[in-house]
């Protein structure tokens, strides 16, 4: 099947390189400590924090530093066949792992010794890279929260068909079978945080892909410092600042 | 929620006692209600509704399958709610089962009658395609994304909002089939059935405190509750279905006055409602022209500059 046509347009009418349309909204949980909805496309992912609160069971306190909790679940009608199974199967278990241990590296948890931080994420509509939607929804929704941070965890997907690097995949692209490259970065400290690949691709071909996977998260990163400010300048507006 | 100090109680009830609840409310006055339809563009239909701090979505998926044997011409419909732990952290892994069982089951009795199907709201011998053999499935799905009481009343509302959304697929039977087989069937593309949902009821919630009912209780009110009456009312005024909670005893006569005090609500409520998906979906119809138009000048202008190059080459 082709995934890029001869002009160079995708499936979805894209370029090689263009990542899809970026959607965000900041506080949606009136009850939650933070909360934020993100979309990249048609994946559209809601993330809520509640904390730093007390630790629930006591025997997984840490006496330095703050504990980090996370739970994934997709909602039933999120992909195109109904799901059965909302939560606890072993991808939801994978996904909500990989999310925490991101969003640790990203928190400053010395700060908060004996207290938890929980971050669920909802997925309300799957269309490929949901994992990065959950990253960059979770981190609005812990600025949101005012958790401090070392700085942004933006995540972004890429891969490689028809022998062309492609930025940010949809649902098609990504069953495709071939290559799909997840990396989280830190963009301020150029750090990377999160990286994770599937199938096959020679190494020169990886360190391109990886570059462009780098390029999406630093572009999301931008969107996210613009939604941010736009939230504080209507809170200060709020306040009468 | 934390738990409420005596002086917040008192002041709970006192105020409900006198027609002046916490938020400035009447008793029978619902919260600001936001409906939004066509959320989720996968599924055959879909609505937001948000109530004040409650936040829940709801969506309907269709897909053929076979009538049960016991009732050949009926379609069939299953309604199941989840709570997301965005909404509380209590609804972490299994905690938000047993809310989730019993919004489900108070909804199945509200909107679908009893277990021959009869009396059901949602008119169930629309669903049939080919008697006996083929029918349509109707798997409605209530998510609560953000729980600030009176969680049954949104679902109710949501449900009848994403059915109102709802597209059939048109199906024609291309070739009959005899005995067992299934026919050969064909699913439109194009064409769709909006579901009729004049008869589809909603859900008002009465809370009782102290010797008083309120409508649309927040979470503080409904902890100070002796018990609540959920009544499901269609548009002809008619009771669909009927659900108490709460350990209190009522007398009769009780049970009786919320019930006309529950049908003279439903009527502004289901104005209210109506009123909202019908605006909602024009402003979706508008924004989906403005989306469409957006589209076509990006397209536009960046053939413009594709032919600029060329021109300049």
């Amino acid at each position: 099947m082709e995934y890029v046509s001869p002009e160079g347009l995708r499936i979805d009418g894209r370029r090689p390189m263009e990542m899809r349309k970026l959607q965000a909204e900041i506080g949606v949980v009136a009850k939650a400590d933070g909360s934020a909805v993100f979309e990249m496309g048609n994946t559209k992912v809601i993330a809520a924090v509640y904390g730093p609160r007390e630790v629930q069971n006591r025997s997984q306190q840490l006496s330095d530093q703050a504990l980090v909790r996370c739970e994934y679940s997709m909602a039933n009608f999120s992909t195109g066949d109904r799901m059965r199974k909302p939560k606890g199967d072993r991808r939801s278990t994978e996904i909500s792992l990989v999310i925490r241990q991101t969003m640790e590296a990203c928190i400053l948890t010395q700060l908060m010794p004996r207290s938890q931080i929980d971050i669920y994420v909802q997925v309300l509509q799957a269309d490929g890279g949901t994992r990065s939607a959950c990253i960059n929804a979770a981190t609005l929704a812990l600025a949101d929260a005012g958790i401090p941070m070392r700085d942004f965890v933006t995540s972004c997907s890429a891969g490689y068909l028809n022998s062309t690097p492609l930025l940010d995949l949809n649902y098609v692209e990504d069953s495709a079978g071939g290559p799909d490259v997840t990396v989280g970065i830190l963009p301020k400290l150029d750090k990377v945080t999160l990286l994770q690949m599937d199938a096959k691709l020679p190494l020169d071909i990886f360190e391109n892909v990886m570059q462009l996977a780098v390029e999406g998260c630093k572009a999301i990163a931008d969107y996210i410092r613009e939604v941010l400010s736009e939230n504080t300048k209507q809170l200060e507006y709020r306040r009468g600042l | 929620m934390t738990g409420l100090s005596l002086g917040e109680k008192q002041f709970i009830q006192g105020g409900i006692a006198q027609d002046l609840r916490s938020d400035g409310r009447k008793r029978l006055t619902y919260r600001p209600i936001y409906v939004e339809t066509g959320v989720i563009p996968q599924a055959n239909g879909s609505a937001r509704v948000r109530m004040g701090g409650t936040d829940v979505i709801a969506s309907v998926k269709a897909e053929i399958g076979r009538p049960s044997p016991l009732q050949p011409n009926k379609g069939k419909v299953s309604i199941y709610v989840d709570c997301s732990p965005t909404a509380a952290p209590m609804f972490e892994g299994r905690g938000g089962e047993e809310l989730s069982t019993e919004l489900s089951v108070a909804l199945q009795r509200c909107l679908l009658g009893g277990k021959s199907g009869a009396g059901a709201g949602i008119e169930l011998s629309s669903l049939i395609v080919v008697e006996g053999k083929v029918c349509w499935d109707l798997y409605i799905d209530g998510l609560v994304i953000s729980s600030d009481g009176n969680l049954l009343d949104a679902l109710g509302a949501s449900i009848k909002a994403a059915l109102s959304n709802t597209g059939i697929p048109r199906v024609h039977v291309v070739a009959e089939a005899s005995g067992e087989d299934q026919p050969e069937l064909d699913i439109s593309d194009e064409e769709f059935l909006q579901f009729d949902t004049s008869g589809v009821p909603v859900i008002v919630t009465l809370t009782r405190v102290g010797r008083h009912y309120i409508v649309d209780a927040t979470p503080e009110e409904e902890s100070q509750m002796s018990s609540a009456v959920s009544v499901s009312i269609n548009r002809k005024g008619l009771i669909c279905g009927l659900t108490k909670r709460g350990g209190a005893g009522l007398d009769p006569s009780v049970i009786l006055d919320m019930i006309s005090v529950a049908k003279h609500v439903s009527e502004q409520l289901i104005d209210r409602l109506d009123s909202e998906i019908s605006a909602s979906t024009v402003s979706c119809s508008i924004s989906q022209c403005l989306m469409w138009l957006e589209n076509v000048l990006n397209l536009l202008s960046s053939l413009a500059t594709q032919i600029e190059k060329r021109l300049m080459i």
